[in-house]
C-alpha cells in the first residue's frame, strides 16, 4: 500500500519527464516544457506562504530577482562555478525572505494589503539598489560565458532537468506542506489568525518557515533562469509582471491546493503560447484576457476547486494534515447526546484540592486611554468552576482574552502553577502551559471540517498529539458534545448550539489543566441550556478546573462552586454564590442605585 | 550632492505634488472600489488609458477642445462602470478572484488600444500643453494644474458625498455591512452600481489627465500600477483623500530625492519611506 | 483525323486553363519556398517599435517574390510574438529551427532578444544578422553580423561624431551636461559620451542617471536648467526625451544645444521646442541617401504601408533603415554564396562588403563590427536633416546652433 499516493506520483512524474530529453526531441519542446516548469515552481512557492497562509505576497519578483542577481554576480563576475551558485542563492533569498518577515510579522498585526503593499514596495527597493550598485549598475549582466553544468550535451536539456529538478522538489515540498503540522497551521492562520495563536499555533515562526521555504524556492528558480537568459537586466527581472502573474497562476488554479499553481502556470504559459504566430498575436493576448474573465467567473474556487475541502461528503484525501478513515468504529461508540464517556486520562487536573492553579495579581489591560481591566486580582483554585460574572462592559471577557493570550496585559502577573509567569508570553506558549478558552461568538476556522477543527488544537495544544492521535481524540470529544454525525461537515453548516459546542468540544481537544468558558451558553434554549449545564458538569468530573464566564444566572447558581464579581475593571466582590448576589454592592453593579427611598 | 538652489528644490517639490496628484487622481477610483466593494480593480489602469487615448483621438483628429472630451466619456465610462459591476454582481467574486478577472479585462482593453491605435507613442499637442503660468520664481504648467485641481476637486466632492449626504452615509453602511444595511432599506445593489460608475468615470477624468501631460502607449498601463497601489493602500482603502495625501507624499519624496543626488535612487527614498510609514501605523492596534 | 484533333485541341485547353490559373505571380519563381523565421516583440513595451520591423520586412519579402525570389525560389518570412520577453524569443527561435526548421533566421528587435536569439544560433551553428543591437561588446558569437553600422566601440565613437560637429559650429560648446536612463545599451552610450567629453577638454557640469520607467522630468529638468550647459547629451530611449523635453519646456528652458540618443523620432519632430534637437542615424530619407534608387523605391513603399497600419509617424529612419539593412545583407550572401550554407555565408561575409542604403558595410573588426556609419541629423523647420558628416548631409543643410 503506498503511503503517500500524491507524492510517490509527483516522484514518478518527474522521472518521467526526465526522460524526455533522451528522446532527442527538438530544443524547443524542451525549452518550452523549461517554461511551464519555471512557472510552476514560482506559482507553487508563492502559495506556500500566500495561498495556505493568506499573507498575500506582491514581492516574489524580489526573491526570485535577488536569486537571479547572485547566479549573476557570483557566476558571472567572479567566475564562481553555475552549480554552487544554487544553493547560495537560494540561501541568500531565503535569508532576506526571511530577514524581511521577522521585521514585518512582529509588527502589530499586519493585515492583507499593509503586507502585499511592503513585499511590493521591497520589490523596488531591492531593484533600485542592484541598479545602482556595482551589482548591475545599469548594463546588466552577461552570462554568455559562463559553463552549464555538464548533465546532457546540450543546453537545453540540462536546463530543463535543472528545472523540472526544481518543479518536482516544489510540488512535492508543497504537498508536503500541505499535509502537515505545518500546513494545517497555515491553512488556520488564514482562517483566523488570532485563534490559531490562542489554540497553540506558533504563528509567527510558521509563517517566517514557510516565507522562507518559498524564497528558497523562488531563488533557486531565479538561479537557473539567469542561466536561460543569459543575460540579466533589471527592468526584465524587476518587472511588476512577475509577482502579478504568479499571483494569477495560482488563483486560477485554486490557491487552497497543493497543485492548483502548478495547474494554473501550465494552464496560461499554454494559452500565451498558443497565441504567439505573429498574425494574430494582439487579438491572441486579447482571447487569453477573454479566458481568464470567463474561468474565473465561472470557477471562483480555481480550476482545482471543485477538489478543495469537499468533506462533507466524504472523507477526502486531498483535505489538509489528517489521515482518515483509519479510526476504529469502537471509538465512536458514545452515546450521543454525551454527557458520559469522557475518556478518564483526558483532563487532569487532579481532585479537587482547592490549591491555587492560577493566580491573577494586578492584570491591566487598557485600549489607547479605556481602561478594559484596573488590576485585578484572583485566584483560580484546582478543580473547582470558577464564575466570573458582572455587568456588561465589567471586563470579563477582557480578562479571559489577557489570560489566554489574545491580548497582551498591559500590567500586572499571571502565575500559573508549575509554569510560571504566562503574563506577556506568546498566546501559543499558553496554550502548551495548558490553558483553553472558548470564545463567546464561536470563532470556528470556516475552510476547515468540524473535525479538523477540533483536532487542530489536540495537535498544537497541551497535549501535542501527532495527526492520527489528535484525531482520534477530536472524534472523542466530539461525540462527547454531540456532534459525533457532524464530522465531516463544515462549520456553516452548524446551527448555533452546535457551533458553541464545537468550540467546547475544540477547547478539551486540548487537554488543558485550566478551560475558560466564555458565554458559552448565551443564546441557547432553555432546554439547550440544561444540557450544557449537565456536559460542564462532567467536565469537572473529569478533573478539569474551569473558569465559568455567565449571565444565565440559573446556570451560575448550579454550576459554581465560587464566584468572582467584576464592575468596572475590578474584582469587586468574591465568595460562594448565593452570597455574593445578596450583596448590596453587586445589585447595585448590575441594576444601578435604587432610586426610590426604600432599603 | 550640492545643495540646491531653493528655486530648484521649490520647483522640485511642485513637480512632486504635481505627479503625486495624477497618482491620487489614478488612485481615487481604485481606492473606492476596493475599500466599498471589496474589488481590487486593476482594470482600472486600462480604462484610464483609454480614456486618454478617447481624449487624444477627439483632440488631435476631431479638434475638439480637451475639456468638452469630458462631456462625452464622463458619461460614457460612467455607465461602462455600471455595467462592469452589473456583471459581477451576477458572481460572487472575492477579492483576490476580482484581481485575476480585472486582469483579465486589462488585457483585453490593451489589446484593443493596441489594434485601434497601434503601439506607436503618441503625445497630444494641445493649446493646454502650452500654457502656463508664474507664480514668483515657478512655473506652473496649465496640464499640470488642471490635473492638481481635478484630483483635489473629486476627493473633496467624494469625501463630502461620503461623509454627509444621506448617500454617501448609505454608501458606506453598505460597505461595512451590506446585510445589516440593506435591512435598513438601503439599496445596496443600486448603490454598488453608482459607485462602480463614479469610479470608471473618475478612471476617465484621470485618462484626460494623463493625456494633456504624457506620451502614451498601450504597455505605459501596467507602468502606474505599483506605485498607485501603494498610494491607495497608504492611503486607506475606501478613503478618498488618502491616496491624494500619500500619492503627494510619494511624488514630493521621490522628486526632491532627484533634486539632490542621482534620480536613479528616487524609487528608494519613496517606498522606504512608505515601508517605514506602514510599520509605524501598524505597531499601533 | 478527328480524334488528334480533339485531344489536342483538350490539351492545349487545359495547357492554357493551368497557365492561367498559375497566374502571372508564379511565373518567375518555383519551387519550394526559402523560409527565413524570427521573432518581433508584436505586444507589450517594445511593440511600438517592433511593428516597424515588421513591416520593412513584409516589404522586402514582398519585393523579393515580386522579382526573382532568392534563387529562383519564393521567399516566406515566418514571424513570432516574443511578447516583448527575451525567454521567449529563446524558446520561440528553437522552435523556428527545430521544430519549424526554417531554413534560415534573421534576427529579433531590441538587444536582450538578441542575445537570446544569439544564444541558440550559436548552439545550431545558423548564421544570424540582426538590426538592432546596441551592445556590441556583448556579440560574442562568432556567426553574428550587425546590420546597423555603429562599429565596435559607439560608446566612443559616437560622442566623438557629435562633437566633431559642433565643433564646425561658429560658438563650439565648452560645458556639457550629460542626463540618461539606465536602459543598458543607453546607458552605455552615455558612460562613453562622459569619457570623451574628459578627454575632449570639454568640462561636464552636470550628470545625472534615471531609471527606466521614470514618470518624472521634473527635477532632472531643473538641474539641467540649474547648471546652465552649452550643450545637453540626453542619454533617452523612446519617450523619455520627449518627457524631458516637455519638462523643460514647463520651466521655461530650453537647451542651447541638445543631442538625443535614441528617441522616438516622429513625436519629437513634432516638438516645437524640440527645435534644433540633434539625434543619431544611419539614414534619413532626403538626398544624400536617396539618391540611391533602391532607397528612394523603399522610402515610397515603406512610407505608404506605415500610413495604411495608422503609424502616426511614416518617414523611414534609423529602425527602418536597420532593417532593410539586414535583408539587404542576407540577400547578399545568399546571392554570393549561390546557396543557404550558414558558414559559407558568414565566411563571404567576414571577407567581402555589402552594399546597403546605409552605405557600404564590412565586418572585419572586433565582434564582426566594421565602420561606424552613424551620422548625426538636427530637427530644422520640424524635419530631420542630416547634418553631419558633409559627405552625408541633406543638401545646402548645415548643424545650427543657438
Amino acid at each position: 500500500m503506498i503511503r503517500n499516493p500524491a507524492r510517490t506520483g509527483i516522484v514518478i512524474a518527474g522521472l518521467a519527464l526526465a526522460t524526455v530529453p533522451l528522446l532527442k526531441l527538438p530544443a524547443f519542446y524542451e525549452s518550452f516544457f523549461y517554461l511551464i516548469f519555471y512557472w510552476v515552481v514560482l506559482a507553487t512557492s508563492w502559495n506556500i506562504l500566500s495561498g495556505y497562509s493568506g499573507y498575500f505576497s506582491f514581492g516574489h519578483g524580489a526573491f526570485f530577482g535577488i536569486g537571479m542577481y547572485t547566479t549573476a554576480t557570483l557566476a558571472g563576475q567572479f567566475g564562481v562555478p553555475f552549480v554552487w551558485t544554487l544553493p547560495i542563492a537560494a540561501v541568500i533569498s531565503a535569508l532576506f525572505g526571511m530577514g524581511l518577515g521577522a521585521v514585518v510579522f512582529r509588527v502589530g498585526r499586519l493585515r492583507g494589503e499593509l503586507f502585499a503593499l511592503i513585499t511590493l514596495a521591497v520589490t523596488f527597493v531591492v531593484a533600485t539598489v542592484v541598479l545602482n550598485t556595482p551589482i548591475d549598475g545599469g548594463q546588466g549582466v552577461n552570462l554568455g560565458g559562463v559553463k552549464l553544468p555538464a548533465l546532457t550535451g546540450s543546453a537545453s536539456s540540462t536546463l530543463y532537468l535543472l528545472m523540472l529538478m526544481m518543479a518536482v522538489a516544489t510540488v512535492w515540498i508543497a504537498h508536503a506542506i500541505f499535509r502537515s503540522r505545518l500546513g494545517l497551521g497555515l491553512f488556520a492562520i488564514h482562517d483566523d489568525e488570532d485563534v490559531a495563536e490562542v489554540l497553540g499555533v506558533p504563528t509567527f515562526s510558521y509563517k517566517i518557515g514557510a516565507l522562507g521555504i518559498s524564497c528558497a524556492l523562488a531563488g533557486a528558480a531565479g538561479a537557473i533562469h539567469a542561466m536561460f537568459v543569459s543575460y540579466v537586466t533589471v527592468g526584465e527581472t524587476f518587472s511588476v509582471f512577475v509577482p502579478l502573474t504568479v499571483v494569477l497562476m495560482s488563483v486560477l488554479g485554486g490557491t487552497r491546493h497543493w497543485l492548483g499553481p502548478a495547474v494554473g502556470a501550465s494552464v496560461i504559459t499554454g494559452l500565451l503560447y498558443i497565441f504567439t504566430a505573429g498574425d494574430f498575436a494582439v487579438a491572441g493576448r486579447a482571447a487569453v484576457g477573454l479566458i481568464l474573465v470567463v474561468v474565473i467567473l465561472f470557477m471562483p474556487d480555481g480550476l482545482l476547486g471543485r477538489f478543495i475541502n469537499t468533506g462533507r461528503k466524504r472523507p477526502s484525501d486531498e483535505a489538509p494534515a489528517i489521515p482518515t478513515s483509519t479510526v476504529p468504529a469502537s471509538d465512536s461508540a458514545l452515546p450521543a447526546a454525551a454527557a458520559g464517556a469522557a475518556p478518564a486520562h483526558a483532563l487532569k487536573s487532579g481532585a479537587p484540592s482547592g490549591e491555587p492553579l492560577l493566580m491573577v495579581r494586578g492584570l491591566a489591560k487598557s485600549f489607547k486611554g479605556l481602561r478594559a481591566l484596573d488590576g485585578v486580582d484572583l485566584v483560580v483554585k484546582r478543580g473547582e468552576i470558577l464564575g466570573l460574572v458582572g455587568p456588561n462592559g465589567s471586563g470579563k471577557s477582557t480578562l479571559i482574552n489577557v489570560v489566554s493570550g489574545h491580548y497582551r496585559a498591559t500590567a500586572g502577573s499571571v502565575a500559573f502553577s508549575g509554569q510560571g509567569e504566562l503574563a506577556g508570553l506568546p498566546a501559543h506558549r499558553i496554550a502548551h502551559a495548558g490553558i483553553a478558552r472558548t470564545y463567546q461568538i464561536p470563532r470556528p476556522f470556516p475552510h476547515l471540517t468540524v473535525l479538523q477543527n477540533v483536532a487542530l488544537p489536540a495537535m498544537f495544544g497541551r497535549a501535542r498529539l501527532t495527526a492520527a492521535e489528535a484525531e482520534r481524540e477530536a472524534l472523542t470529544w466530539l461525540e462527547f458534545t454531540g456532534l459525533g454525525v457532524k464530522t465531516h461537515a463544515l462549520p456553516e453548516d452548524l446551527n448555533l448550539h452546535q457551533r458553541k459546542f464545537l468550540e467546547l468540544a475544540r477547547a478539551l481537544a486540548a487537554r488543558p489543566e485550566l478551560l475558560l468558558l466564555d458565554e458559552v451558553l448565551s443564546g441557547l434554549t432553555p432546554g439547550e441550556i440544561d444540557g450544557a449545564i449537565r456536559t460542564i458538569r462532567a467536565i469537572r468530573d473529569r478533573g478539569a478546573t474551569i473558569v465559568f464566564v455567565e449571565h444565565v444566572m440559573r446556570a451560575v447558581m448550579e454550576l459554581t462552586d465560587r464566584i468572582v464579581v467584576l464592575n468596572n475593571g475590578r474584582v469587586i466582590a468574591e465568595g460562594a454564590p448565593a452570597d455574593v448576589m445578596a450583596r448590596p454592592e453587586v445589585v447595585t453593579a448590575y441594576l444601578g442605585k435604587p432610586h426610590a427611598a426604600t432599603a | 550632492m550640492s545643495l540646491p538652489s531653493a528655486t530648484l528644490l521649490a520647483q522640485s517639490i511642485l513637480s512632486g505634488v504635481f505627479i503625486g496628484a495624477l497618482y491620487g487622481l489614478l488612485g481615487l477610483g481604485l481606492s473606492l472600489s476596493w475599500g466599498m466593494l471589496r474589488q481590487i480593480n486593476l482594470a482600472h489602469f486600462a480604462l484610464a488609458f483609454l480614456g486618454a487615448y478617447l481624449t487624444h483621438q477627439l483632440t488631435a483628429v476631431a479638434h475638439w477642445d480637451p475639456l468638452l472630451t469630458l462631456l462625452v466619456i464622463v458619461p460614457a465610462f460612467f455607465a461602462l462602470g455600471v455595467l462592469m459591476q452589473a456583471t459581477f454582481a451576477r458572481f460572487a467574486i472575492t477579492p483576490f478572484n476580482s484581481l485575476l478577472v480585472t486582469f483579465g479585462l486589462t488585457v483585453i482593453i490593451e489589446s484593443a488600444i493596441q489594434a485601434i491605435w497601434t503601439a506607436d507613442p503618441r503625445m497630444l499637442d494641445s493649446a493646454y500643453g502650452h500654457s502656463k503660468f508664474k507664480v514668483g520664481a515657478l512655473y506652473v504648467p496649465l496640464p499640470e494644474l488642471l490635473t492638481l485641481v481635478f484630483a483635489i476637486a473629486l476627493a473633496l466632492l467624494t469625501w463630502a458625498t461620503l461623509r454627509y449626504t444621506d448617500l454617501g452615509k448609505a454608501m458606506r453602511a453598505a460597505a461595512e455591512d451590506a446585510k445589516a444595511a440593506a435591512a435598513f432599506g438601503v439599496d445596496v445593489r443600486r448603490l454598488a452600481l453608482l459607485l462602480s460608475g463614479a469610479s470608471a468615470a473618475f478612471a476617465g477624468v484621470a485618462g484626460l489627465c494623463l493625456a494633456l501631460s504624457f506620451t502614451l502607449a498601450p504597455s505605459q498601463i501596467y507602468a502606474w500600477i505599483g506605485v498607485v497601489f501603494a498610494a491607495v493602500m497608504i492611503g486607506g482603502l475606501g478613503n478618498p483623500l488618502g491616496p491624494l495625501v500619500a500619492g503627494v507624499v510619494i511624488g514630493v519624496s521621490e522628486s526632491v530625492t532627484m533634486a539632490i543626488t542621482a534620480p536613479a535612487w528616487a524609487p528608494l527614498v519613496s517606498f522606504s519611506l512608505l515601508i517605514a510609514v506602514l510599520l509605524a501605523r501598524a505597531e499601533k492596534i | 483525323m478527328k480524334t488528334v484533333t480533339r485531344l489536342s485541341t483538350a490539351w492545349t485547353a487545359a495547357a492554357l486553363l493551368a497557365l492561367a490559373a498559375a497566374g502571372p505571380a508564379q511565373a518567375a519563381t518555383s519551387g519550394p519556398p526559402i523560409r527565413i523565421g524570427s521573432t518581433l516583440s508584436l505586444t507589450g513595451p517594445l511593440s511600438g517599435t517592433a511593428i516597424i520591423h515588421k513591416i520593412v520586412g513584409e516589404i522586402y519579402v514582398d519585393q523579393l517574390n515580386k522579382k526573382d525570389g532568392l534563387l529562383g525560389r519564393p521567399v516566406e518570412w515566418v514571424v513570432k510574438d516574443d511578447q516583448s520577453k527575451p525567454d521567449l524569443a529563446r524558446t520561440l527561435y528553437e522552435q523556428l529551427i527545430t521544430v519549424d526548421k526554417v531554413d534560415l533566421v534573421i534576427g529579433p528587435y531590441a538587444t536582450p532578444n538578441i542575445v537570446s536569439a544569439m544564444g541558440v544560433a550559436q548552439r545550431y551553428n545558423k548564421i544570424l544578422v540582426h538590426h538592432t543591437m546596441g551592445i556590441p561588446s556583448l556579440a560574442k558569437y562568432d556567426m553574428q553580423f550587425p546590420a546597423w553600422s555603429v562599429g565596435p566601440n559607439p560608446e566612443t565613437t559616437v560622442p566623438n561624431t557629435v562633437l566633431d560637429a559642433l565643433a564646425t559650429l561658429p560658438k563650439p560648446p565648452k560645458t556639457v551636461a550629460i542626463v540618461t536612463s539606465k536602459f543598458p545599451s543607453v546607458f552605455l552610450m552615455s558612460k562613453g559620451a562622459q569619457e570623451v567629453v574628459k578627454k575632449r577638454g570639454l568640462s561636464e557640469v552636470l550628470f545625472l542617471e534615471w531609471e527606466f520607467g521614470n514618470r518624472d522630468y521634473g527635477a532632472i529638468a531643473n538641474r539641467v536648467k540649474d547648471a546652465k550647459p552649452d550643450f545637453v547629451w540626453v542619454g533617452a530611449i523612446g519617450l523619455e526625451g520627449n518627457q524631458l523635453l516637455d519638462a523643460m519646456k514647463k520651466i521655461d528652458y530650453t537647451p542651447p544645444l541638445h543631442f538625443y540618443m535614441y528617441p522616438a523620432p516622429g513625436p519629437l519632430a513634432k516638438l516645437p521646442e524640440a527645435k534644433n534637437a540633434l539625434a543619431a542615424s544611419i539614414f534619413e530619407q532626403h538626398p544624400p541617401f536617396t539618391n540611391n534608387p533602391v532607397a528612394a523605391e523603399f522610402v515610397k513603399l515603406y512610407n505608404d504601408r506605415a500610413a495604411k497600419a495608422g503609424l502616426a509617424d511614416n518617414a523611414v529612419e534609423t529602425q527602418a533603415a536597420a532593417s532593410f539593412s539586414t535583408w539587404q545583407v542576407l540577400e547578399a550572401a545568399i546571392k554570393a554564396t549561390n546557396g543557404l550554407n550558414d558558414k559559407a555565408m558568414s565566411d563571404w561575409l567576414k571577407k567581402n562588403q555589402v552594399d546597403t542604403i546605409q552605405g557600404k558595410l564590412r565586418f572585419d573588426k572586433t565582434n564582426n563590427y566594421g565602420d561606424d556609419l552613424m551620422r548625426v541629423k538636427q530637427i530644422q523647420n520640424g524635419q530631420w536633416v542630416t547634418v553631419w558628416p558633409k559627405e552625408w548631409a541633406a543638401p545646402g543643410a548645415k548643424i545650427l546652433g543657438q
